[in-house]
Parts: structure tokens; C-alpha cells; sequence
């Protein structure tokens, strides 16, 4: 497995990266455990929507710092609507590919931009908190990657059930015994749940 | 410019001598050993011979010394061999939670097969509980097993006081060590240690790929695990790799040669490498024992708030070839079971570097390696998070 040049020219010489002073909006998704964090920094026009700067700052490995890059050239100059449209697969696309193990990256470059964006909508009154609901761990499930593909969990059917009943998320994932990327999955599988203030306790049986 | 290459335990650059050898054998001496014939006595005493030059090297008999495919095949031989045949003195195996892969999935495969097996912990600098060992010992234990230089962080297991406790039992237990890692970097007398069975590998000596040997001590008794035609015992059957091992026992004849003094230039390079990152880099933590306890060839080293693939790939791309005992450069995308074993957290895990020096290695190649690694960490840090 290697990476494209692309992933390697952004990795070694990111764009848009450091720190924004006041900005509009910022988010932090990952953890330094997981071994990939990133930070998006926003500036937007508020009569415009218009993302005026971006940056970001990264710690992890060549496909996370490779991703950040990647997403904040694509949402730079965009509107806030526009950004929103940016996708995992499009920014691996933007890279001329990821490794499958790597896609993860992507997913949470995107998931931080998204984020950051969600945050000033709320702030700015142009979008309201979503109301927390089993869909709602299900779209989160559709953000864990299945590191021998490169695709998530929900989309290769691999979740066969979800629960939610007084705080406690029940997830039944279809995966075989003697496959590596096992006990990786259900790790990633609560690190995604257990980011929800409304989630008390995640219960992956595999 | 030429590459620098730290991962000697990943697998070394074959000597230009063992690349000869190796190669003659393979156009002029390409012949399986038998009997009367000249073609078949001839390498059968060149196999002889090569047997005593790796028997020395380690105090042992050439009668001891069996030919493998490798380091993974002989542990794989000396413990399923040694389990299988010894199972109705008892079904207590002992290792540890830090052991190399080989030893630990072959555990696991006997534990299933109805085995009890006991992992004993380590302290932070990778050295097992020994007072966890004397407490395990139970009637039924017949084998115990360990790595003697520890693949991660190179600590190097207190053998000789293991063999104390392991003699303070009433029964006959075995001790089956992997030196694939600390063989040729650390002295080993067999006897001396009280060592049983061992497994080493030639091509983290600068030998060639695909040929170790098992050390297998007079007396102890190994069921076969490998059927097939025999050439030269029951446990070599099938086809031989002559000209590899040809090859292998040149590279241990240049490993040991008392002149070059390998195993003290190994350490002058490590010591000199370790003490430069120290004074030159600041946040950094060392894994694994200083000094005289630690194999030499080995320097495992933290670098806070950054990961380990991406110093990796940048130190790569710079022509330095090290490891990293990141999630993200493995396999299963797992934090490094031996650090985490020690005591470390995820993300002293996550930026670990791991160096595996060889006498190849130079005083000139170090400087220039650290001098870029201060700059790639440097440069890391400026865009992590964790220190903005």
C-alpha cells in the first residue's frame, strides 16, 4: 500500500495550515488516543456566507494532515452551503485516492469541517440543534470506516442493530471472528458514540 | 543520496560476502546433501560445518542445531514440537504479555487447544515480573517461553535468574527463548543460561532472508510437526535452501569476528545516537531500560504531541528508513501491545520511533539523520494542536 503523490505533496507542504485568530467558528474532532485529532478554524462573511479563511491543524499521520489540506482548499471561497456538499469520498477523490485503512482520515476531516460549520449555523440562527433520535446514531455509524475496504459500516450492511433506550446505545455489528480490523471497529464505533452528551454508555457486541 | 537505513530488525542489508558465498553455491554447489555420492557428501559436510560455525557461536553442539526456513519457523517447530510431545507431563505454559508475535499466537493456539497459559506482566522498562513467574509455577508446568531482546523496546530478559526459578520447581520445565533480535548483538552461552530451546534468524544479521535455525539442547524431546522426506533429521524434512545457509553461516562467521568487535560498535552507535536525540530534541522519552540491559541495536523513542507515521513518512522521504509503533502504520490500526504493556499511553504509543542499528550504520549517517529528525519534528509540532 502507498500513498498517491498528491497525498504526499499535501503532507509535506499542507495548505492553510496554523491557527485563526477570533474566529467565526472552530471544531475539534478525534482524539490525540485515536492517534489523529484535527482543528478547523473558520472566518465567514456574514452577509455573504462566504468562507473567507480556513485553517486547520493536525495531529496525526501523512493522510490526516494530507486531508485537512485537501478540505480546506475545497471549502476556501465557498459558501457555507456549498461547503456542507463537501464529501469523505470527494476529498479522497481531491487526492487522487486514500488507502482503505486511511479513508477514516477523510471522514473525519470532512466530519470536523461540517462540524465547525453546524456550530456557526446554530450560533447565527440559520439552522437549529438537531433533536437527538436513534437516526441520529445511525448517521453517525455512517462515519466509521471499515479499514479493509474503505467504506462505512452502514453502507457495506455490517450493522444488523441499533438500539437506544435510557442512555444506552446498543450496536450489533456483523463482522467475522478472525478478521484484524475487529476490535478496531467496535473501538471506533464508541469513540463516535460517545461524543453525544445524550449516549451514557455504548454496547457494541460483535 | 544514498539511503540510511535503522530497521535491521525489519530485515538487514545481506553482507557483500554472504552475497558471494551465497551465489556460488547457487551456480556451482547447488546440491542436497546424500551419501557416498561426491556431489552429496560434499554439501553434506559443508552443512556440517555450518552447523558448528552457528553451534560456537552460542556454545552449543553442531548436534544441536537444526536448519529452519526461519526465526518464525523454528519457534514454530520448538513449541508446537516441545508441546506436543511433552503434553502428558502437563498442559501449563508460561510467557508474557510482551513477548514477540510468534510466541504469543502460538500460546493462543495451544490455550485453545486446551492448554492453560499464563502471561506474566512487565515493569515500564519491559522486564518480566519475576515474582508473578515464581508464583505461577505449578506442577503441570512444562515450558516457558520468552523474547531474550525484547523486539520493541530491546530489553534484555534476566535469563539466568528465570532458569533459577524455573529449577526451584519439582518437575523438568523447558525454556524455548526467540533471540532472533539479540542474537549476535549480546553474548549467548546456551548452557550458561540454561536455555533449552532457542530460534534465531539469519537475515537480521546481515544474512540471507528465509533461513534461521532452532537450537534444540541434547535431550530434549520435540514431536515432529513438519512430515516429509527426510534429509537430514525428522526435523528438517523436505527441500533445503544449501546456498542460504551457506550464506547464513558466513554472515555469523562476520557477526562474531572477535577483530571488528561488533556487538561494542553497535553499542558505541547507539549510545552516541540516543544521546544526540536527547540533547537536541526536547520532549522526548526514551522506552525501554538505559544502558547494559538494553540490547544494543535498539533505540525506542517517544516524541510528545506528534504521531509516529507521519515523523516516519516525513524521516522517509528524507532517506531515513526507521519504525514507528503508531496505530496507523500497523496492521490493524491497534496501539502497540508492547507499549501499552509497559505502561504507556496511547499516544506515547502512537509516536513511538523505533531505531535497529547495525555495524553497517556510521557516526556520519547518525548526524544526519538527527539533524533532519529535529527538523521533522520541529515542523510536526508547528502544526499539531496538542502544543499550539
Amino acid at each position: 500500500m502507498q500513498y498517491s503523490q498528491k497525498v504526499l505533496d499535501h503532507f509535506m507542504k499542507p495548505h492553510n495550515i496554523g491557527k485563526l485568530e477570533n474566529p467565526d467558528a472552530e471544531a475539534t474532532e478525534g482524539s490525540p488516543a485515536c492517534g489523529d485529532q484535527i482543528s478547523i478554524f473558520l472566518k465567514i462573511n456574514p452577509e455573504t456566507n462566504i468562507i473567507e479563511n480556513i485553517k486547520f491543524q493536525s495531529y496525526g499521520c501523512a493522510s490526516n494532515i494530507a486531508t485537512g489540506s485537501i478540505i480546506t482548499d475545497m471549502a476556501m471561497g465557498k459558501t457555507i452551503e456549498e461547503a456542507k456538499n463537501i464529501t469523505w469520498k470527494g476529498a479522497a477523490d481531491e487526492l487522487d485516492g486514500l488507502p482503505a485503512v486511511k479513508m477514516h482520515c477523510s471522514v473525519l476531516a470532512v466530519d470536523t469541517l461540517k462540524k465547525a460549520i453546524k456550530k456557526y449555523e446554530i450560533e447565527h440562527g440559520l439552522a437549529e440543534a438537531e433533536t437527538f433520535s436513534k437516526k441520529t446514531i445511525v448517521e453517525e455509524l455512517k462515519k466509521v470506516i471499515y479499514p479493509g475496504v474503505g467504506e462505512d459500516i452502514v453502507t457495506l450492511k455490517m450493522v444488523k442493530y441499533v438500539g437506544f433506550e435510557n442512555g444506552i446505545a446498543i450496536i450489533d455489528v456483523d463482522i467475522p471472528k478472525f478478521d484484524k480490523f475487529r476490535d478496531n471497529v467496535a473501538e471506533e464505533i464508541k469513540e463516535h458514540l460517545e461524543t453525544f452528551d445524550e449516549i451514557k454508555e455504548v454496547k457494541v457486541t460483535i | 543520496m544514498q539511503r540510511i537505513y535503522f530497521n535491521n530488525c525489519l530485515t538487514s542489508k545481506p553482507a557483500p560476502e554472504v552475497v558471494e558465498i551465497t551465489t556460488e553455491y547457487m551456480k556451482n554447489r547447488y546440491y542436497f546433501p546424500e551419501n557416498f555420492n561426491a556431489t552429496g557428501t560434499e554439501i553434506s559436510s559443508d552443512l556440517e560445518l555450518a552447523k558448528k560455525i552457528i553451534a560456537d557461536s552460542i556454545a552449543a553442539n553442531s548436534t544441536e542445531i537444526h536448519f529452519t526456513s526461519g526465526g518464525t519457523a523454528a519457534n514454530n517447530i520448538a513449541i508446537k514440537g516441545y508441546l506436543t510431545a511433552n503434553s502428558n507431563k502437563g498442559t501449563h505454559i508460561i510467557c508474557s504479555v510482551i513477548d514477540y508475535p510468534d510466541i504469543l499466537t502460538n500460546a493462543a493456539f495451544f490455550e485453545k487447544s486446551g492448554f492453560d497459559v499464563t502471561y506474566l506482566n512487565a515493569d515500564n522498562e519491559g522486564f518480566i515480573d519475576l515474582e508473578q513467574l515464581k508464583n505461577s509455577l505449578r506442577e503441570d508446568t512444562i515450558l516457558f517461553m520468552t523474547t531474550i531482546g525484547n523486539h520493541t523496546v530491546g530489553t534484555i530478559q534476566p535469563i539466568k535468574e528465570i532458569r533459577e526459578i524455573l529449577d526451584s520447581a519439582e518437575q523438568k520445565i523447558a525454556m524455548h527463548v526467540d533471540a532472533c533480535e539479540a542474537y549476535a548483538r549480546i553474548p549467548i552461552n546456551v548452557n550458561e543460561l540454561g536455555i533449552d530451546l532457542m530460534s534465531i534468524s539469519a537475515h537480521k544479521i546481515h544474512g540471507p532472508q528465509g533461513v534461521g535455525a532452532l537450537y534444540q539442547r541434547k535431550g530434549i524431546v520435540l514431536g515432529q510437526v513438519q512430515h516429509g522426506v527426510n534429509r537430514m533429521d525428522n526435523l528438517q524434512t523436505g527441500g533445503m535452501n544449501i546456498a542460504s545457509i551457506a550464506g547464513f553461516a558466513k554472515a555469523v562467521e562476520l557477526a562474531f569476528d572477535e577483530k571488528e568487535d561488533n556487538m561494542a560498535k553497535i553499542r558505541k552507535l547507539s549510545d552516541y545516537l540516543l544521546n544526540k536525540i536527547e540533547s537536541i530534541i526536547p520532549d522526548t522519552l526514551l522506552n525501554g531500560p538505559r544502558g547494559n540491559r538494553r540490547a544494543p541495536h535498539n533505540i525506542n523513542i517517544s516524541f510528545d504531541y506528534i504521531e509516529g507515521e507521519a515523523i516516519m513518512m516525513m524521516m522517509d522521504i528524507n532517506g531515513v528508513s526507521i519504525s514507528t509503533g503508531s496505530a496507523c502504520a500497523s496492521q490493524g490500526l491497534k496501539p502497540n501491545y508492547v507499549m501499552m504493556a509497559l505502561g504507556r499511553n496511547h499516544e506515547q504509543s502512537h509516536s513511538s520511533m523505533k531505531f535497529t542499528l547495525s555495524r553497517y550504520n556510521t557516526f556520519q549517517e547518525i548526524d544526519y539523520t538527527v539533524e533532519k529528525l529535529a527538523e521533522v519534528v520541529k515542523e510536526l509540532r508547528s502544526r499539531s494542536p496538542l502544543c499550539n
